[in-house]
């Protein structure tokens, strides 16, 4: 009986034994803990000996870019912006990139430039490059990452601020047409007032605000967005305009409508 | 002469006292700042070190500064350092191993550093004041600043774990401290994060009772 009172006491002094880690240390006092020097070392060379190719490689580029080009082109080199007609030489030029910086597709006579890393894109003054296409060794077309999505630039008009301004005009509505299909009025309103100063005096804008509010039981300013539309339109130049203006007389109808209904409301 | 004893006793205790606490002197001596000096198991300067090594060896042998270099014409990228947030429980000063990486990468010459909002003030004070006080010719242009493509953030953590065992009246205690050290470089338009480093320390400290 003893023999078992001992063991069940041995058995239990056992488990009560301390949880000891058993692991042997790494580092211990008086060692060394060094340091990184030779990592920043070994990268400053590496970036030295990169920085160098790189330079002598975008000298070469600049160099072959602007030995012959139209005045237009090298006037778009310099300031650092894709162009039109531009060859893939002026294209990495432009972008301050070497070859590295992109994928290049070829198919027949026709070229395709992308980013190589979505991640890093190359960019020129106007934004980040999404795509360059030429055909004959020309630019014909290229696209830029925005906000909104991909805007191309296929014709020298696509290129300018007001260009540049009407796609932006035209994906903003999108999206508020968008927006306001899901229900969101608020959302929606916002990006027609950005598309109304981007282009000023368009009457179907007005009348996408003016519905809005509208919509949203803002019947004030909706009645002053009418009024605007109605304003700015000349009906006879619409009428003049025939099918074409079609949906505008549409829109002019459903505008007056409303006017009379929140005319009387306001009452 | 019986009673001259006690005092020259309470002489001897005296000069002894005295001479005890004259032992107890101040030892003060430089050593390497790279030497391993372990007293408490709190963080110290070896855990900023190893945490800064750490980073400074994966951030520079990373593939996001060639991806960057090849898409920029060899240009390095540039960096704004961050927010580093300190969430253990310890006071630990985050700015010495994240100065150590800010110096790594200004001396290696791969990444380019502009200064944090910090420091920016004051420079454009300084440049402010240019405009109404310095010669023409020798004023610090506006509108030159570098933007950032990357900010570098981080985050620190920390976990305890202890226990205290007593026997026949000594105490014997245990603890395990664990750091965490995390850091990523955000790219500035897309939020994409192009590269995350991390460091772990896992501290084991034994308190043994009469130093046994």
């Amino acid at each position: 009986m003893n023999r078992y009172l001992l063991l069940g006491m041995l058995f239990l002094l056992a488990a009560c034994v301390p949880k000891k880690v058993e692991e042997q240390p790494i580092m211990e006092n008086n060692q060394r803990a060094g340091d990184a020097s030779a990592t920043v070392a070994a990268a400053s060379a590496q970036a030295e000996q990169d920085r160098a190719n790189a330079s002598a490689e975008r000298g070469a580029i600049q160099a072959e870019a602007l030995a012959d080009c139209a005045p237009a082109v090298c006037d778009a080199v310099v300031r650092g912006e894709i162009a039109l007609g531009m060859n893939e030489v002026q294209v990495l030029a432009a972008t301050r990139t070497t070859g590295d910086a992109w994928t290049i597709r070829h198919s027949g006579p026709s070229l395709v430039m992308v980013p190589e890393d979505e991640r890093v894109v190359p960019s020129d003054v106007v934004g980040n490059v999404a795509m360059v296409q030429l055909a004959d060794n020309r630019v014909s077309r290229y696209g830029y990452s925005e906000a909104q999505g991909i805007r191309l630039v296929d014709e020298p008009y696509d290129a300018t601020t007001e260009g540049r301004a009407e796609a932006l005009a035209e994906s903003l509505t999108r999206e508020g047409d968008e927006l306001a299909a899901r229900g969101d009025l608020d959302a929606a309103l916002d990006r027609y007032d950005r598309v109304s100063v981007l282009t000023p005096g368009d009457p179907m804008v007005d009348y996408k605000i003016a519905a809005v509010l509208d919509k949203a039981l803002r019947p004030y300013e909706a009645m002053i967005q009418y009024q605007l539309f109605l304003h700015r339109l000349n009906l006879e130049t619409i009428e003049a305009e025939g099918a074409a203006a079609a949906q505008l007389a549409e829109a002019i109808a459903l505008a007056q409508q409303r006017l009379v209904i929140l005319e009387r409301q306001a009452r | 002469m019986m009673k001259s004893r006690p005092l020259t006793s309470t002489a001897a205790i005296l000069v002894v006292a005295l001479l005890m606490a004259s032992c107890s002197n101040k030892q003060v001596s430089r050593i390497e700042p790279d030497t391993v000096t372990d007293l408490s198991g709190q963080w110290n300067d070896t855990d900023s070190r190893l945490v800064a090594n750490a980073l400074i060896e994966q951030s520079l042998t990373d593939p996001w500064l060639g991806r960057y270099s090849n898409a920029n014409g060899g240009n390095p990228p540039t960096v704004i350092v961050g927010q580093f947030r300190n969430r253990s429980t310890e006071h630990i000063p985050v700015s010495t191993f994240v100065n150590d990486l800010e110096n790594a990468y200004i001396n290696s010459g791969a990444v380019t550093v502009v200064a944090g909002d910090a420091q920016r003030e004051q420079i454009r004070d300084e440049r402010d004041d240019q405009q109404d006080n310095a010669r023409a010719d020798t004023r610090a242009g506006l509108g030159q600043e570098l933007g950032a493509n990357y900010v570098l953030q981080g985050e620190l953590n920390s976990m305890q774990d202890e226990e205290e065992t007593t026997r026949f009246g000594a105490t014997r205690k245990e603890q395990i401290v664990f750091y965490q050290v995390d850091a990523r470089l955000v790219d500035l338009e897309s939020n994409a994060v192009v590269w995350a480093g991390q460091h772990k320390i896992k501290k084991y400290i034994e308190r043994k009772p009469f130093g046994l």
